[in-house]
């Protein structure tokens, strides 16, 4: 425990933050589309899910500054600093996620300039900006007992803070009270999206008591994790009190959860069965109803795994409900799936990761977890400094964690340039790659993108094998269509004409001179002039062999690499398994690698 | 408040007014992004012919509600309900939050997802030609009279009108009337066009209402909240001093 988990802790949240600063870059030089997953039938993602998220476990801010300043309830005192903190840090993450997921950031300054109180995401702008500069005025005092903050300025900055306390806790009361409701609200809209297990004109209030719970049940799971990271500051007693608090707020959510359902009649929807039941069901029973009956059960609050893990599961059916909301219950399988890209997922965990950072940057060094600022540790990191006058190490570099941190963040960087797809670190749409035609006759030389990478294809003695199988005529049809007009031999690059990407080869305006003209339409098109009322190629190219599919004809042929894999493989694949010779199906069969001179491969034309 | 009225039993999908519209906005080629949901819509693509579930060609852009979604929902006005009739689009308030393509009922805006500085895009009614005193260019290129442009009362009425004349061709209902509080748009068909909605109908309620239900209470709620939180604080700090001072002088007076 204690420093070797703390440096783990560490080592990985800072990963995690740079490879995210990395795609946070990557996000704002490509755009919104490139970066992300998002599209026309889902804008919003996981983001915004995780930024509901975000707002629900800083609930506990303004619950605890309720309960000791308004409600006097002085025993909550020793954890009020690290409820302000994580509502701090919690507001910190929703506001620059809402950076990366809004499409134009640099206007976020909009909504002070143009007042539209018609609009939930109006007030919860003005909300949260409120909101976040009242946490940075509650913290304030907390930063302000450090040594730097001794001159006259910051003191008389420090007691107009603390004379301002009460105040500004009302105020950031009454602003929770508001934009957290308000969160749930901005979904009222959307009843074409929101699925009817979720969708409630009572959102607002839900999400409102929620807020209350997460925030109460993320400090526990706090109170935990300093623990186990500094080996200080659990204060149990309190927490098992704020777990049975919290039980009784999971009840009331609870409550109203289902007592929508049941007034509005959908309640038989949780049980039919379909995915958005069982989530429904997993967030009602293991989010919701076993939390707080392990809460209400005084030997198991009692016990810190019991609390632990309660406080886990009510807090994380919590978020559920709102990624639920937002999130999974949007997605549109018919349309455009969404699905979050890499970048994307990167970005929502990178920022709580470094709000992590800060949250240990502040307990390690204010009197976040103790009443008094807490003793800094030596940096287990640093190296002894040579002094070359006494021959004797001395003292310790300062740099012993920066270089640590530093190499971690470049292996973090080295690992996302890995992964990352080339498209997305150039940003380019892939260019077409016209195929180059095969050279030679007996012997083939394939190389469509031209790159040296020649496959020999020995043409002739394919020809020869399969003439003596199926005769001549149906021989040359095994590999080539033979489906346009007049066609005896056409190479495959002749439709497949682009190395990676489908090709259109249907040529209307060939059709149309061939035809006659504009007084041919009827020729093809019954009434009206639109690719539906089209005929089917078929219908006159009856040599043609109609591509199966469901729509009779598409107007694409698929690029050529793919062309030429599955017209070799299979009966390679095949003609292994029947021959007994594994190396056939094998990739080597025909790629050869770098073929040095080509001019003297085609010199032996003929040879098998 | 003027409208379009398209009759769709009239449109054969000629595409004339989609590729029209493309040209009078200078959108060029189609883009076939993969963000794009396939209905033919897109940031270059402001209309587009759908088919529906019968084989009817429908033609498939902004319904110009009058009280619209979009403008409702925007946090900082970019949408605007014109008092002529369309609802348009300001680039320079947008923040790109992307509300609106969330909000619509029928699911019309899009996104430039290929662009490092997005914009929503959908149909402006034309609203820069309306003001040159031009018709919007899909009314002016259609060669079927299938849309019509007009005031929306009288485009009503002519709607009306076109049923009771000819009950057989189409159905009993102008699209648009009352549908999410009404819209510039109307449509008149033969087939239902259920289909054209985002996933379901949306009824007859204004979609702005859904919002305004809560946001009405929310001053309401902020003053109640402040006086219950600034009345207990003193309350129950009050008698706290109370109870320490008769504990620390029991029998006397309280101090």
């Amino acid at each position: 425990m204690g420093d070797r988990t703390l440096n783990r802790g560490k080592d990985i949240l800072w990963a995690v933050s740079i490879a995210g600063l990395a795609a946070g870059v990557l996000r704002f030089g490509l755009g919104l589309g490139a970066a992300s997953g998002l599209n026309d039938a889902s804008p919003w993602g996981l983001w915004i899910a995780f930024k509901l998220g975000f707002v629900a476990l800083s609930g506990g801010g303004f619950t605890l500054a309720a309960m000791v300043y308004i409600f006097h309830l002085e025993t909550y005192r020793p954890i009020l600093r690290r409820a302000i903190l994580l509502a701090l840090l919690g507001y910190g993450s929703f506001i620059v996620s809402l950076l990366f997921d809004l499409g134009l950031p640099w206007h976020i300054y909009m909504p002070i300039l143009n007042w539209q109180h018609h609009s939930v995401m109006f007030e919860i702008a003005w909300c949260v900006l409120l909101y976040f500069s009242v946490l940075i005025m509650e913290f304030g005092p907390v930063i302000l007992e450090y040594p730097w903050f001794r001159g006259p300025f910051f003191q008389h900055i420090y007691h107009f803070l603390k004379w301002a306390t009460v105040p500004l806790v009302i105020l950031g009361i009454v602003l929770s009270t508001l934009h957290q409701s308000s969160l749930g609200a901005l979904f009222l809209i959307m009843p074409h999206r929101v699925h009817t297990l979720w969708y409630s004109a009572w959102i607002p209030v839900m999400f409102f008591v929620s807020a209350i719970g997460a925030g109460m049940l993320a400090l526990i799971v706090e109170g935990f994790i300093a623990q186990r990271l500094f080996g200080r500051g659990l204060k149990l007693d309190l927490l098992q009190r704020l777990g049975k608090i919290a039980s009784f707020v999971l009840l009331l959510y609870l409550g109203l959860r289902l007592g929508d359902l049941t007034v509005r009649g959908v309640l038989p929807v949780s049980i039919d069965g379909s995915w958005q039941s069982m989530l429904f069901l997993g967030e009602v029973l293991l989010g919701g109803i076993l939390p707080v009956i392990l809460l209400l059960i005084p030997q198991v609050r009692a016990k810190p795994a019991g609390l632990l893990s309660a406080a886990l599961l009510g807090a994380a059916g919590i978020v559920s409900q709102r990624m639920s909301l937002s999130l999974f219950t949007m997605w549109r399988p018919e349309t455009a799936p969404y699905t979050p890209s890499g970048l994307e997922i990167l970005i929502a965990f990178a920022i709580p990761a470094a709000a992590g950072l800060i949250y240990l940057l502040f307990t390690e060094n204010l009197a976040v977890l103790e009443q008094e600022l807490p003793v800094r540790q030596p940096d287990p990191y640093a190296r002894p400094v040579f002094e070359p006058d006494s021959l004797v190490y001395q003292d310790t570099h300062w740099n012993g964690q920066l270089a640590r941190r530093a190499g971690i963040g470049v292996l973090a960087l080295a690992l996302l340039a890995a992964v990352l797809p080339a498209q997305v670190v150039t940003g380019e749409a892939m260019p077409p790659v016209p195929v180059r035609a095969a050279q030679g006759w007996e012997m083939l030389l394939i190389d469509g993108d031209a790159d040296g990478q020649a496959v020999q294809f020995p043409h002739a003695a394919h020809q020869a094998r399969l003439s003596a199988e199926v005769g001549e005529a149906a021989a040359c049809q095994t590999c080539h269509h033979l489906d346009r007009p007049v066609d005896v031999n056409s190479g495959c690059w002749e439709c497949h004409g682009d190395y990676y990407q489908p090709s259109s080869i249907f040529d209307h305006t060939q059709h149309t001179a061939l035809l006659g003209g504009n007084a041919a339409c009827g020729e093809c098109h019954a009434g009206e002039h639109r690719a539906a009322t089209a005929v089917a190629c078929e219908t006159c190219h009856a040599q043609m062999i109609a591509p199966s599919g469901e729509d009779n004809f598409s107007y694409w042929a698929i690029n050529y690499q793919d062309a030429l894999h599955e017209n070799c493989q299979s009966c390679h694949e095949q003609q292994a398994e029947l021959q007994g010779t594994p190396e056939l199906g094998q990739c080597g069969a025909c790629h050869l690698g770098q073929l040095e001179n080509q001019n003297l491969v085609l010199r032996g034309w003929g040879t098998p | 408040m003027i409208g379009i009225l398209v009759d769709v039993t009239r449109c054969t999908g000629c595409n004339e007014c989609v590729e029209a519209c493309a040209q009078a906005h200078q959108f060029g080629e189609a883009r076939h992004q993969p963000q794009e949901v396939g209905d033919g819509l897109s940031a270059v693509r402001w209309s587009a012919i759908v088919s529906s579930p019968e084989g009817q060609p429908v033609r498939k852009f902004c319904r110009h509600c009058v009280e619209p979604a979009c403008v409702s929902v925007c946090p900082v006005g970019a949408m605007l309900k014109t008092e002529a009739g369309p609802v348009v689009y300001d680039p320079n308030k947008c923040m790109g939050c992307r509300y609106c393509m969330m909000a619509c009922p029928y699911g019309i805006p899009r996104y430039e997802w290929d662009s490092a500085v997005p914009l929503v895009q959908k149909c402006n009614l034309c609203a820069e030609r309306l003001d040159q005193g031009l018709l919007p260019v899909c009314v002016e290129t259609c060669p079927e009279q299938a849309l019509i442009f007009g005031e929306r009362d009288e485009l009503l009425a002519l709607a009306h009108q076109r049923i009771a004349e000819a009950p057989g061709r189409y159905l009993d209902q102008v699209v648009g009337e009352s549908e999410a509080g009404g819209s510039s748009v109307l449509y008149l068909s033969n087939v239902p066009l259920d289909f054209l909605n985002f996933s379901r109908a949306p009824g007859d309620a204004p979609f702005p209402d859904l919002s305004w239900n809560w946001l009405g209470k929310v001053p309401g709620i902020s003053l109640a909240t402040a006086g219950l939180m600034t009345g207990l604080f003193w309350i129950i700090g009050r008698r706290m001093q109370v109870e320490e001072a008769r504990l620390a002088h029991p029998g006397g007076k309280e101090a």
